[in-house]
This record gives C-alpha cells, structure tokens and sequence, in this order.
C-alpha cells in the first residue's frame, strides 16, 4: 500500500487541515491508531450491574460482547461466533448468561466457552469443542472502567494512563462505585480528531450560558500526561449567584461530596472524553463510524451511595445540563459539524490562546489554554509518521 | 362528564396538531401554551431504549412547569446564534387514546421528523418514534399536555437537537 504520507508544518501549534479529511489517512488510522497499540474505553462495569448482563458495542468497525458471569466477572470478547463469525448477539443490551447462535446453534457461556454444537461428529476429525471458546481482545480495568486493545504490544494500562488515572479516578466519583443513569447517543458529522479537539473544556466565549447565569468560570489547571497527551483539568467552578434567567435552578446547583472541584475533565488518546462537572457524572465513549462521521454515547452515572434525592438531583441535572442538547453543551456539538466543514480548506489550523512559544511542547497550561491540545497533536503525528517541516 | 368520542378525537387532534405546528414554526411560546398550567407540566425526550433498560435518563427531561418555560429561554435566548439552524416536519398519527377521567385522557401517537439543516437544504430523517401523553381536558373541550414523553426509536440521533420533538 502506497504510505499515507503528510507534510506537518514546523511549528507545534499549527495542525494540517488535511489530517481531518483525507479518507486515505483515515484508513491507515485505523491500522495504527484503533487496531494499534492504544486503550479504549468500551464501557464502565456498572452499565452491567448484574450477573448476566450485557452489552454491544462497534469500536472502530469491531464487534465487541461485554458480559459479566453468573459469579460476577466482566470479560470482554469479539460479539462474533467462533465457528463462522455470524454476530452472536445483536442485542444492544441485555440479561443472558448463555448465547446462543442462531446460524448452526453453536451455543456459549458467558464466560466464552463453547458448551455445544449439534452434530460435531460430523466436523473435522479430532473437533474438540475446548478450541473453540470466543475469542477476545486484551481487556483490563481501572476503577471499573473498561478498556481494550487490540494490539499485544500496548504497554500496561497504567503506564498507558500515567498522571490521568489519578485525575480518571477522582472524576468516577473516587473509586469508581457508579450506578448508570442512562445514555444519550449521537452522530456527528465530524472526523473523530475534529471531535476529540474540540469536546472538553474550552474558551467559555462560545457559551452565552456561562455569562447568562452570572456563571464565571473559576480558576483551574489543565496538565498533559504521558507521551499520547492525555489531557485533564481540574477547576473550580464558582456557582451562580445573584440573578439567574432560570426558573428551575437546580439545573446548574451543586449539591455533591467535591466542592473544591466543581469540574473535572479527562481526555484520553484517541477519542475518549470524560467529565465531572457539578453534580453530572459523564463517560463520553466514541467510535470513528467513517471519514467523516463519530458516533458518541455520553453515559451518565450517579454513586452507589446517593441517597434518593441525590440520584433525583443527578438525573434532573445530567439530562439537561451536557451531551447532544444539554444548556452548556449544544453549541458543542455544532462546533464539531462547522470544524470539520471548514478543515475542507487549504492550510493548517492554528492554535494561538496559551502557545508561548510555538518551538516548544509545554505539559502544564492555565484553564483556557488552547495549547492543551497540541502533546496529543505531536504524538499522533508520530504515530503516524509524517515529517516535521524543517525550520 | 366524559366528553363524546368524536369531542375527544376533535380535542386530542387539535392539539397534537398544534403541537407540531408551533415545533415546525419554532414558535417556542406556542409550543409552551400547549401545556397545561399546572406545576406538573412535562415534556420528556429520550430513546425508548432507555426506557425498556428502567433508565430515566433523557435528551431533555422538563419535570415541571419552570422547566419547560426554562426551554423557551435556551432556545430563543441562550443558544441563538450558535447553532447551524434547521427546519423540521413533524408527521403526527394518534393510534390509541382513552378518556381516564372528566378532566384527563391518554393518547398514543407515531411520530416521524424529518430535518432540512438550512446550510446543506439536504432532507434527513431526525427520529421516530411514539409520543405518549397525558392530557388535562377543560370543560370549554380544550385539551392541554399534562405530561408528554417522546420515546424514540431513534437511540442514535444523526444530529445534536435543538428544538424539543
Ligand atoms: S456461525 Fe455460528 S454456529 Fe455457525
Ligand atoms: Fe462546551
């Protein structure tokens, strides 16, 4: 295959356009960004509470299963039968601890093996039902969030995480106890990087809600970790106060345990975004569904521990507040539709709030910054192996 | 009293027909004055998915009355301006109702949206789905929602949503 090859400008700050839009980098993103050696998030272990449940999920075009056992073990496997690859279960979600195939009634556990198959005396001599569980890509856990690759040489996922756990970790509540509230899911009309560069925190210039409900942002650090630039932020947030244009204030009220850190956000490498802000819990878990096209299911969570007015308060604020159509969040969405329409055009983004120096790479930047973005921009031009321009 | 079948049809149509109208208008205070004024008012959207699964979680989730006036300000005042505009049609089609008391009914209807953003003029489907409402009947035969929650089939939208469905 001829090299998907790009020329990157010599400054750090400035991003080629093309990188959005050039469907023959995208397919070699795939090879050694999604299939390559990199940790997903695919779901956090409490959106299957139970023993038996379930759920599906596509990453990148893969099929994937996540079960949990009738002792309690989540796994993760390929949702393809290992006789033919018929999709198993097509079931977005769900309660099973066997799963049948329906194609030549191959039949499994939750635990992914093969407990039987009609007629196997007519297989292949020697057919041993023990060869044949399903199979499954590397998996592991951090606080129960999930994650897999599909590559053996990723390093471990806490070395893959670095400084962000410690942020991770806060954001899920302190140790990951959560009790899913529910999922909002959409498609934007956006590459996964113009997704992934813009969702988080940034400039509150874009949200007239911010200046509108008395709401300033407080002060807050926003530091990169690792070489793939995971991006976290920690600020405080200084809730409204004097007069306010909504009548239902619980929107933006903040009743939780973490007051000194109104929001938190943690990004990881390649698409993943998730963010603490008020009393909203929210894993972002997003998937290339082409070129042009990401799919995000925002899944909202609220702490084994609430009390009912708690769980209450959770639901009112996480279902109004972000995602898709949320108060301070709709205009996001936008933003990913118009910058992927604009990255149509000759030339390099350029990022300028925070760039001190655009020779240098920083890991340390004040809330604002846009210059938070560009560690990741730099490891993906590495992964992908295109040439800096000389100076 | 209960009103006569044909009263209540007439009553539940007008104001399902209202409803989408006011929408396809972007008429937000139109769409506000068909529900009842009564604490309770609500308007739910989210993905019937969520609903099966015993999530409660929703798109929008106006729980009371100061939520869907709070509606109007997000989409007249807060979010003017930043958003890529678009124009729906709602097709709206009761399939069942039954009169619950004097003062209250119950409907079901299909609905499909479709959605023209204004920058590409290209026509797309936004959802489908069923609306499930709850309507205060007055003596006067007018019929207002008490309660009303859009249950999409559509558990991924193609696009983030501005207007309520
Ligand atoms: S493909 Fe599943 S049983 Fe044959
Ligand atoms: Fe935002």
């Amino acid at each position: 295959m001829a090299d998907a090859t790009l020329t990157w400008p010599k400054n750090y700050n400035e991003v080629p356009k093309a990188a959005f839009t050039r469907s023959d980098l995208y397919l070699e993103e795939i090879k050694r960004i999604f299939h390559g050696p990199e940790w997903h998030p695919v779901a956090h272990e409490s959106e299957l509470p139970n023993p038996g449940d379930f759920r599906t999920i596509r990453l990148a075009g893969i099929p994937l299963l996540i079960s949990r056992d009738e002792g309690g073990e989540v796994r993760v496997f390929y949702n393809a039968c290992s006789h033919r690859s018929n999709q198993l279960e097509t079931a977005v979600m769900g309660n099973k601890t066997e799963f049948e195939c329906p194609y030549h009634r191959w039949l499994f556990s939750a635990k992914g093996e093969l407990v039987g198959c009609p007629n196997p005396r007519e297989f292949v001599p020697g057919f041993d039902k023990a060869d044949y569980p399903l199979g499954q890509p590397r998996f592991d856990l951090f606080y129960g969030l999930i994650f897999v690759t599909f590559s053996a040489e990723t390093e471990p996922l806490d070395q893959f995480l670095g400084e962000a756990g410690e942020t991770l970790r806060e954001l899920m509540a302190g140790d990951g106890r959560l009790k899913l509230l529910g999922y909002q899911k959409v498609r934007y009309d956006s590459n996964w990087k113009g997704y992934n560069d813009n969702d988080g925190y940034h400039a509150p210039l874009l949200h007239a809600a911010f200046k509108m409900l008395n709401w300033q942002g407080g002060k807050g650090r926003q530091y990169t970790a690792t070489k793939r630039g995971h991006v976290c932020f920690e600020s405080a947030l200084s809730v409204a106060s004097g007069p306010s244009v909504l009548k239902d204030k619980d929107l933006i009220a903040f009743k939780g345990q973490d007051p000194s850190v109104g929001s938190r956000i943690v990004q990881l490498f390649p698409t993943f975004v998730s963010t603490k802000h008020l009393d909203v819990i929210n894993l972002r878990f997003a998937t290339p569904i082409d070129a042009e096209t990401t799919e995000v299911h925002y899944a909202y969570f609220a702490h084994q521990n609430d009390d009912a007015d708690m769980l209450r308060h959770r639901l009112r604020q996480s279902s109004n507040l972000l995602g898709p159509c949320g108060l301070i969040s709709m205009e996001d969405a936008s933003i990913f539709h118009r910058i992927h329409i604009g990255s149509h055009t000759p030339g390099n983004a350029i990022f300028q709030k925070g760039v001190r120096d655009p020779a240098k790479l920083e890991s340390e930047f004040s809330q604002n910054d846009e210059s938070g973005n560009l560690p990741r921009w730099e490891y993906y031009r590495s992964v992908m192996g295109f040439e800096r321009a000389q100076a | 009293m209960m009103l006569s079948p044909t009263k209540l049809e007439g009553a539940l149509d007008r104001l399902l027909l209202a409803d989408a109208n006011a929408l396809d208008s972007k008429d937000m205070t139109g769409w506000l004055t068909n529900y009842a004024e009564e604490e309770q008012a609500s308007y739910y959207c989210r993905a019937a998915e969520n609903t099966e699964h015993n999530l409660e979680l929703g798109f929008m989730f106006d729980d009371c009355r100061a939520r869907l006036e709070d509606r109007v300000i997000y989409v007249t005042e807060i979010w003017a301006g930043t958003f890529q505009d678009y124009r729906t049609r709602h097709f709206v089609q009761r399939v069942s109702h039954r009169q619950v008391d004097a003062s209250t009914a119950e409907a079901m209807s299909n609905f499909s949206v479709f959605m023209t953003p204004m920058d590409t003029g290209v026509t797309q489907i936004l959802a489908a789905g069923r609306y499930l409402d709850m309507v205060r009947l007055s003596g006067d035969g007018r019929a207002k929602f008490l309660s009303r929650r859009a249950e999409l089939d559509t558990s991924v939208l193609p696009r983030y949503l501005v207007y309520p469905i």
